[in-house]
C-alpha cells in the first residue's frame, strides 16, 4: 500500500492556482523529493496533506484514509519556518509535540532523550530553546518530527539553515527513517541533497507537475552531451544535433562539444562513428546533472 | 480532542505561571489589599482636637461648655458600645444597664446613669464575662476633643494680648514637635453674658459640629441669664433650657439597615465582578502574549499539523480560565485565611455579605455568569493574538476593546454601590458583553429570576456565536502572517471558513 497517494489535486486562493492538477504517490521506505522553485507550490502541497488546508479538488489519500489529525500519530513533519517555545526545555518541547501526536508520555521521553543524543544535544536536554543557538534549536525541531517514529515523514526545506555537519546529520536521519520503513517526502530546491538521497523526484513549476520519476529518468529528460577529439566528419554522424568545434589540435584533429538529438544515446553514435570509419581520440559522454534538468524544466532563475 | 485541549491548556497554564509577572501579580492583590486599610488607618485623623477655653467670667461659662462636649463624647461612645453590645448579642451581660437599652436616643440622664455605673470600664467588665474567646474587643472610638487649661497670665490679660497669644498657640511650632499647643482657642469676655462677643482663634476651618454646639450652649446661658433678669428662678430657668424630648429609637442591628444591608449584600457579587474584570484584563494580556508568541516565532504550522485550530482555540480559552480561576482562588484563600486569622472581626462582617449565596441557585449563578463572562471576553483576546504579528501590533486592536469592555463596568460598579438599579444597569445587564458583570454585581441588591435566566440564556448564545465568528477568524488568520488587516479583511474571515 502507497503511504501517501495524491490525485487531481488542485488548489486555488483566489484568482491564483497554488496547485494544479498535481497527483504522485510514494511507497514505505521510498525517499521522495519535491523540487520546485519558490512559490512552485511544495508547501501547499504538504500543507493539504496535514489538513492544515484543503484542496479546492483533488483527493489526498494519507495511510488509506483522507487527511486527518488523526493520523498525526504516524506522521513528522517539520515546517520550513521554523521555530518553537522560548521557555520550555529541549525536552519537554519533543514531549509536548509527542503528547499532541498521541504518544505516551514517558515512552515519548525516552525516545527523545536518545534523538537528543545522537543530535549530540543530550546535556542540554533541560536547557531552554531560548537559550539554544539557532543550530541546536533547529535540531530539537527535527526530534520533534521524529520523536513518534512516523509511517510518513514530511520534511519542508529541511537543509535551509543548517550548517554542512548538520546537514550530514539530517541525510544519515532521512536515510535511517528510510531504512525504517518510513516514506519521506522532502521538499528542496538544493539539488545536491536530492541527487545524493532521493530514490524519486517531482519537480514542480507554478503548481503543476514537469517531471516524476528516477534521478536517471531525469537525467534522460535532457539531451546527452559528448566530449570528442575527432576530425570535422564528426559533424555528420547521425543522431548528433550540433557539434562545436572548443579548440584546434595538431592537424584536423579538434576538441567537440558534441549534443545529441532527444532519445539518441552516446552508444549508438559511437556504433556510427566505428561503422562509419569516424576517427576518434576522445569519446566521453557528458551526463546531464539534476541541476540543469531543473534549470530546463523549472526555470534558471529558481534553482540553486 | 478532549486530550489535544488538555494539553495546550496545560501548556499555556505553565507558560503563564512560569512568569515572574503571574507571581508578582497574584501576590500584589492580596497584600495591597492586606496593606490597604492599615495605610488607610495611618493616614485616618483620629487625634482629638485640643481646645483652651479662656473664660474670664469666672470660668463657669467654660465647665458648662466642656461638660456639653464631654457629654455629647460619652454619648458617641454609648451608642457605639450599644451598637457593639447588639451585634454580639452581649445583653445578657446587664439586661438592666443602659448600654443594654437599643431603643432610645441617649439623653443626658442615660448617659449620666452610664457615668455613674462606673462608665465604660465598668461596662467593658460586665461584657467581658459573657465574652467568647474570638469576639474581638470593643475599640472605643477616639474623642473628638480635648479641653486644655489656660497658661494663667492669660486669664487676666487684655483682649489684644490674648489674640496675639492665642495666635502663637494655635500655631504649629518648628523642630521636632511640630504641632499647635491647642488648636482652638477661645476667649469669653468679661461681659458675657450681656456682652455676647465670643472670640475664637483656630488654626484651621473649625467643624460646623463645633460651632453649633458652641452656639448652643452659649446660647442657654444667655437666655438662662435673660429668663432670671425677668424674674424666673435659676432653678426654673435651668429646667427650661435644659427641656429635651424623649425619643425612642427603632433601627435594624448592625449591618440590618436597608442601605448599609444592602451594600454589606453587595460585597461579594461586587467583589466578584471586580475580581473578573481584574483577572480578565491579567491573564488576556498573557494569552495574547503566548499568541503572539507562537506567530511571531512561526511555531504554528508544526502545531497545526499535530491538532486543529479549534482544539487550539479551545485549549487556549481553557488555559486562560485556567489561569484566572486560580488567580480568584488564591485571593479568596487569602481572604479566607485573613477572616480566620482575625476571628470574629471579619468573619461577622462576611456572615451577612455572604447572604445571597446561601441559595444554590445564587451560587450556581455567580459560577455560571463568573465562568462565561471570562469566556466571552478571553475569546476576543484570543482572536486579537491570533490577527496580530507583534504584541505592538496587537495593543492597536486591544486599546479600543479594553476601553468598550472597561469603561461602562466601572459605570456600573459606581451605580451599583450608590444603590442605583437604573436604566444603564438594566441596559448593561443585557448587553452581552457587559452581562456577566452586570448580573454579579446585581446579585447583590436583588435581579429579578426572568432577567437573571434571560440575561444568562443571552451570554451563552453570544458566546456560542463568538466561538463560531472568531473561531473562523482564528483559523483563517493563524497562517496569515504579514497581511495588513484592513476592516473588510477582518469581515472577510468572520464570514466563511475557506481553508
Amino acid at each position: 500500500m502507497e503511504v501517501l497517494e495524491v490525485d487531481a489535486l488542485t488548489k486555488r486562493f483566489d484568482d491564483v492556482v497554488a496547485v494544479d492538477n498535481l497527483s504522485f504517490a510514494v511507497k514505505p521506505g521510498e525517499i521522495f523529493g519535491f523540487l520546485g522553485g519558490n512559490g512552485a507550490g511544495k508547501t501547499t502541497t504538504l500543507r493539504m496533506v496535514l489538513d492544515i488546508i484543503r484542496p479546492t479538488s483533488g483527493r489526498i489519500s494519507v495511510l488509506g484514509a483522507a487527511p486527518d489529525r488523526r493520523q498525526a500519530a504516524a506522521i513528522g513533519f517539520l515546517p520550513e519556518e521554523r521555530g518553537l517555545y522560548d521557555n520550555m526545555t529541549a525536552i519537554d518541547t519533543i514531549v509536548y509535540f509527542a503528547r499532541l501526536k498521541q504518544m505516551d508520555g514517558g515512552e515519548a521521553r525516552k525516545h527523545g532523550m536518545e534523538l537528543l543524543e545522537r543530535f549530540d544535544l543530550a546535556s542540554r536536554a533541560k536547557s531552554k530553546i531560548g537559550e539554544m543557538s539557532k543550530g541546536m534549536a533547529q535540531k530539537v525541531q527535527l526530534a520533534t518530527a521524529l520523536v513518534n517514529h512516523p509511517q510518513l515523514l514530511m520534511l519542508d526545506e529541511p537543509f535551509s539553515g543548517l550548517d554542512p555537519v548538520n546537514q550530514g546529520l539530517l541525510e544519515e536521519e532521512i536515510l535511517r527513517a528510510s531504512k525504517r520503513g518510513a516514506a519521506v517526502i522532502f521538499s528542496t530546491h538544493v539539488m545536491q541533497h536530492a541527487e545524493r538521497l532521493c530514490d524519486r523526484l517531482l519537480l514542480l513549476r507554478k503548481g503543476a507537475k514537469r517531471f516524476e520519476g528516477t534521478l536517471d529518468e531525469a537525467r534522460a529528460e535532457l539531451p546527452a552531451a559528448i566530449d570528442a577529439i575527432a576530425k570535422d566528419d564528426i559533424a555528420r554522424v547521425a543522431g548528433i544535433a550540433s557539434a562545436e568545434p572548443k579548440e584546434q589540435f595538431d592537424g584536423e584533429w579538434r576538441h567537440w562539444s558534441v549534443r545529441l538529438n532527444p532519445g539518441v544515446s552516446a552508444g549508438e553514435v559511437l556504433e556510427r562513428c566505428t561503422t562509419g570509419g569516424v576517427a576518434l581520440r576522445r569519446f566521453e559522454e557528458q551526463r546531464a546533472n539534476l541541476h540543469d534538468v531543473f534549470v530546463q524544466l523549472v526555470g534558471g532563475e529558481e534553482s540553486r | 480532542m478532549i486530550a489535544n485541549i488538555l494539553l495546550v491548556a496545560k501548556r499555556e497554564f505553565r507558560q503563564v505561571t512560569a512568569t515572574k509577572s503571574f507571581w508578582l501579580t497574584l501576590l500584589l492583590v492580596p497584600i495591597a489589599l492586606a496593606i490597604g486599610p492599615l495605610v488607610g488607618d495611618k493616614l485616618k485623623d483620629d487625634t482629638a482636637t485640643k481646645v483652651m477655653i479662656i473664660d474670664q467670667t469666672g470660668g463657669a461659662v467654660a465647665r458648662t461648655i466642656e461638660d456639653s462636649f464631654t457629654v455629647n463624647e460619652d454619648r458617641a461612645l454609648l451608642v457605639s458600645l450599644s451598637r457593639y453590645v447588639e451585634r454580639h448579642d452581649f445583653d445578657k451581660a446587664d439586661p438592666r444597664a443602659v448600654w443594654a437599652q437599643h431603643d432610645r436616643w441617649y439623653t443626658n440622664a442615660d448617659v449620666a446613669s452610664f457615668r455613674a455605673t462606673g462608665g465604660l470600664k465598668a461596662a467593658l467588665a460586665k461584657i467581658d464575662t459573657v465574652r467568647p474567646e474570638g469576639v474581638p474587643a470593643f475599640d472605643a472610638p477616639t474623642p473628638d476633643y480635648s479641653f486644655l487649661p489656660p497658661p494663667a497670665e492669660l486669664a487676666a490679660a487684655s483682649t489684644d494680648t490674648i489674640g496675639a497669644q492665642a495666635k502663637q498657640l494655635t500655631q504649629a511650632k518648628g523642630g521636632d514637635d511640630k504641632k499647635a499647643a491647642a488648636d482652638i482657642v477661645l476667649l469669653i469676655g468679661k461681659g458675657f453674658p450681656q456682652d455676647p462677643t465670643v472670640s475664637l482663634w483656630s488654626n484651621d476651618q473649625p467643624r460646623s459640629s463645633f460651632v453649633t454646639q458652641l452656639q448652643q450652649v452659649l446660647t442657654q446661658a444667655m437666655r438662662g441669664s435673660l429668663l432670671q433678669q425677668q424674674g424666673v428662678s435659676p432653678q426654673a430657668a435651668v429646667a427650661i433650657e435644659t427641656a429635651a424630648p424623649a425619643i425612642a429609637v427603632s433601627t435594624p442591628p448592625p449591618g440590618g439597615g436597608a442601605r448599609e444591608a444592602m451594600l454589606v449584600r453587595s460585597i461579594v457579587p461586587l467583589a466578584l465582578a471586580y475580581i473578573l474584570m481584574m483577572s480578565l484584563m491579567l491573564s488576556g494580556s498573557w494569552m495574547l502574549q503566548g499568541s503572539v508568541e507562537e506567530r511571531s516565532n512561526k511555531l504554528l504550522e508544526s502545531v497545526l499539523a499535530c491538532i486543529s485550530p479549534e482544539e487550539l482555540m479551545y485549549g487556549k480559552l481553557l488555559g486562560a480560565l485556567t489561569i484566572g480561576l486560580s488567580m480568584v482562588a488564591v485571593w479568596l484563600g487569602c481572604a479566607a485565611f485573613a477572616a480566620f486569622a482575625t476571628h470574629g472581626a471579619i468573619a461577622d462582617m462576611i456572615r451577612p455579605a455572604l447572604a445571597p449565596l446561601t441559595s444554590p441557585g445564587a451560587i450556581v449563578a455567580l459560577i455560571y455568569f463568573f465562568a462565561m463572562g471570562y469566556l466571552a471576553i478571553s475569546i476576543i483576546f484570543v482572536a486579537i493574538g491570533a490577527m496580530s504579528d507583534s504584541m505592538r501590533e496587537a495593543q492597536g486592536y486591544l486599546m479600543p476593546v479594553m476601553l468598550a469592555v472597561l469603561l461602562p463596568i466601572t459605570m456600573l460598579i459606581q451605580a451599583v454601590l450608590a444603590g442605583n438599579n437604573g436604566i444603564m444597569v438594566q441596559v448593561l445587564t443585557w448587553v452581552p458583553l457587559w452581562t456577566p458583570f452586570a448580573v454579579l454585581a446585581r446579585l447583590g441588591i436583588g435581579i429579578e429570576t426572568w432577567e437573571l435566566i434571560g440575561s444568562g440564556v443571552a451570554l451563552a448564545i453570544f458566546v456560542f456565536l463568538e466561538v463560531v465568528f472568531l473561531g473562523r477568524l482564528f483559523r483563517a488568520s493563524l497562517l496569515a502572517q504579514g497581511q495588513k488587516l484592513g476592516l473588510k479583511q477582518i469581515v472577510g474571515r468572520l464570514k466563511a471558513a475557506p481553508r
